[in-house]
């Protein structure tokens, strides 16, 4: 079923709005008002929103150190984002969590990781949830190269297909560990060959092509809610930024990120795309860039103006009652 | 070139990539590993060294093929086997398709006798735009493989091996391919060796072409009933050999409508029923041009070209195709002019 206008129009709001909320943190976290550490998403916004596109309020997502873009895919209110990373009170987990642990569970956004691995075991509790309580919900991990290589993943590989679980376990390998190349580190050659070892389809995708990515995801999460298991999909994609603010990416060629900027951009794909079969004008999407820009930067000031959590807040929300 | 490149020379280029798309997902394609490649890929080198092959040039590429044969290499051949000196090409990498092109461009400009090509019907289809006259010995390492053959790889590297050689001559091993050539606007824009499907899906998305919604079109240069893919669709209503001097075309519809339904296996287990509303042979050097205003082009089951209602599209069947080594006949005429024949030393 090809996308119609609204979805079209979705997307690209989708995509533009994580790319103007890193762009934007990337200059805000160089003023030094920023706490903690900000792993940025820019250039594999495809990724988050061919997934993203496919989920409602009955799925769950987990995420890893770089979530921004999965957290506004999966409907994150991006003012709470924002304040979140200040470290505000009103952030979208008062702004304890920070960017390494932003989540809103009412979103089934199980939360940012700060462990390399983590999520996938947590996506796996919830697609078994699912499964047991019969939401017809699906669970996704959205996890890296690196991550590829840790047992966490692994037995989470081998749990979900033991136990034929609506997940789907999305590998974005952006070519680099931290500052380990991924051809060094990831001793297959696809991190989607390891699918068929674990007894599930493992696929790879252009990740800076919103429409393969969408397809791809699309079929493999109609194949988990239909009760036929897991998928592991394999997003070949590349990150704008370091593997945080701050990374002087010594391990990166010359001008890497500069031809990558120019030549490999998803979003000016999907715009020549979209324009040149006329499904979209310039002028609509130029009116989106306007209106993210203006929500970006007004997150920014409300985020800027906001009070830091009062002293009292210090040990609330760390313990639950049963 | 160097004065070591007019010695005998075989290029080997094999595809990271093949056998990764969505038909893993939506089908049951297999899956092919890279472990295996790099088996194959030592084999032929132990058929290329007993035939007296001296140099083999091969692809770098950033997926791990030529790193594990690098490795392969750091220890020594099995005993009694001389393998040909190995040379990777200099080239840029960029795990695109476009690595493949410029592989081939440079194995051709070193001179080598044939290319031994491990991928399937897509990698092929990319190795016969830039090998000119150059054999090549088709092995299937990907999906819906219609162009090349399942073969062991020893025997594929002996038969080249004697072709580059000069001991089986070209002319008696070698066959000359059909191609179907796409012009867009006016202009010769690529080629598919097996089916050329147009299809109403605005995008190429994820590649593969798999279901029945939307095609259109469908040329094929030749048409087998025991093919997987598209080409089946032909091959299970008309079939049409590879040596034939033509071709087929297809109008297809919507199965609820059409006159004729063929029930054809479109991907490994993935049966589906196409509708068809004409047949037509299809003739070498006649241009048709292409009724879908506006969609996709699929070149041997992969979708590669977006088009809109303002573009003219324009196929044709051509003789022009790669040549390629009939194993078997290669194979034939060494036992027929014992080439293999060894004499008792004592």
């Amino acid at each position: 079923m090809p996308l119609g206008k609204d979805e079209l129009l979705k997307a690209y709001r989708m995509m533009k709005t994580i790319r103007e909320f890193e762009e934007r943190l990337h200059v805000e976290f160089a003023t030094g008002e920023i706490p903690g550490f900000v792993h940025l998403y820019a250039g594999e916004e495809a990724s988050a929103t061919g997934f993203c596109m496919h989920l409602d309020e009955r799925d769950k997502i987990a995420s890893n150190h770089r979530g921004h873009g999965h957290s506004i895919g999966k409907g994150c209110d991006v003012h709470a984002m924002m304040a979140e990373i200040y470290g505000r009170g009103n952030g979208l987990c008062g702004g304890k969590g920070g960017s390494m642990h932003i989540a809103d569970l009412s979103k089934g956004m199980m939360g940012a990781n700060g462990i390399v691995g983590g999520g996938s075991p947590l996506a796996c509790g919830a697609a078994l949830a699912a499964k047991q309580l019969g939401t017809n919900g699906v669970a996704l991990s959205f996890f890296g190269d690196g991550a590829s290589n840790q047992g966490t993943s692994m037995e989470s590989l081998n749990l979900a297909s033991v136990w034929n679980l609506p997940i789907v376990f999305v590998v974005e390998n952006n070519g680099y560990a931290e500052a380990t190349s991924s051809k060094y580190s990831v001793a297959c050659d696809d991190a989607a060959d390891r699918a068929s070892a674990f007894n599930m389809p493992g696929v790879v995708v252009d990740g800076h092509d919103f429409f393969a990515v969408h397809e791809a995801a699309g079929e493999a999460i109609k194949r988990a809610r239909e009760g036929k298991g897991p998928t592991l999909i394999e997003c070949k994609l590349n990150r704008y930024y370091g593997h945080f603010e701050g990374d002087a990416q010594t391990y990166r060629g010359k001008d890497e990120v500069k031809n990558l900027r120019a030549t490999i951009d998803c979003l000016d794909r999907f715009r020549a795309k979209v324009t040149s079969a006329e499904l979209l004008s310039e002028a609509e999407l130029n009116a989106i860039d306007g209106e993210v820009a203006a929500l970006i930067d007004d997150s920014v000031v409300k985020a800027q103006a906001a009070p830091m959590p009062a002293p009292a807040e210090l040990l609330t929300d760390v313990y639950i009652s049963y | 070139m160097s004065l070591d490149d007019h010695a005998p020379s075989i290029g080997i280029l094999a595809n990271p990539a093949a056998g990764r798309d969505i038909r893993r997902l939506v089908a049951q394609a297999s899956v092919f590993p890279i472990a295996e490649k790099r088996n194959m890929i030592t084999r032929l080198f132990s058929s290329l060294g007993e035939i007296g092959v001296a140099t083999v040039y091969m692809m770098s590429d950033g997926n791990g093929i030529a790193d594990r044969i690098r490795h392969a290499l750091e220890t020594p051949p099995p005993s009694g086997q001389t393998w040909p000196r190995i040379v990777f090409l200099d080239m840029p990498i960029e795990d695109r398709a476009i690595d493949t092109l410029v592989a081939v461009e440079k194995m051709v400009e070193h001179g080598v006798g044939g290319i031994i090509v491990l991928g399937g019907d897509g990698t092929h289809r990319l190795v016969a735009s830039r090998a000119g006259d150059v054999p090549i010995t088709a092995l299937s390492t990907g999906t819906n493989n219609v162009f090349p053959a399942m073969r062991e790889a020893t025997i594929a590297g002996l038969a080249a091996g004697l072709v580059a050689m000069g001991q089986v001559p070209v002319a008696a091993g070698a066959i000359r391919n059909k191609v179907l050539r796409i012009d867009v606007n006016g202009a010769q824009t690529d080629l598919a060796l097996v089916d050329l499907c147009t299809s109403t899906e605005l995008w190429v998305g994820s590649r593969a072409l798999w279901r029945a919604e939307g095609l259109d079109q469908l040329f094929l240069s030749f048409a087998e009933a025991d093919a997987i893919g598209l080409s089946s669709i032909g091959g299970l209503l008309r079939p049409v050999a590879r040596e034939a001097e033509g071709g087929l075309w297809l109008n297809l519809a919507d199965p609820a409508t059409a006159p004729i339904i063929i029930a054809a296996p479109l991907a490994p287990g993935l049966m589906i029923d196409i509708g068809i509303e004409e047949v037509h042979d299809l003739h070498p050097g006649e241009a048709i041009t292409l009724r879908t205003e506006r969609g996709v082009v699929a070149l041997d089951g992969e979708r590669e070209l977006e088009f809109s209602q303002n573009d003219k599209l324009v196929v044709r069947l051509e003789w022009d195709g790669p040549l390629t080594l009939d194993i078997s006949k290669v194979m034939t005429y060494a036992a027929e002019n014992e080439l293999l024949k060894r004499k008792n030393a004592n």
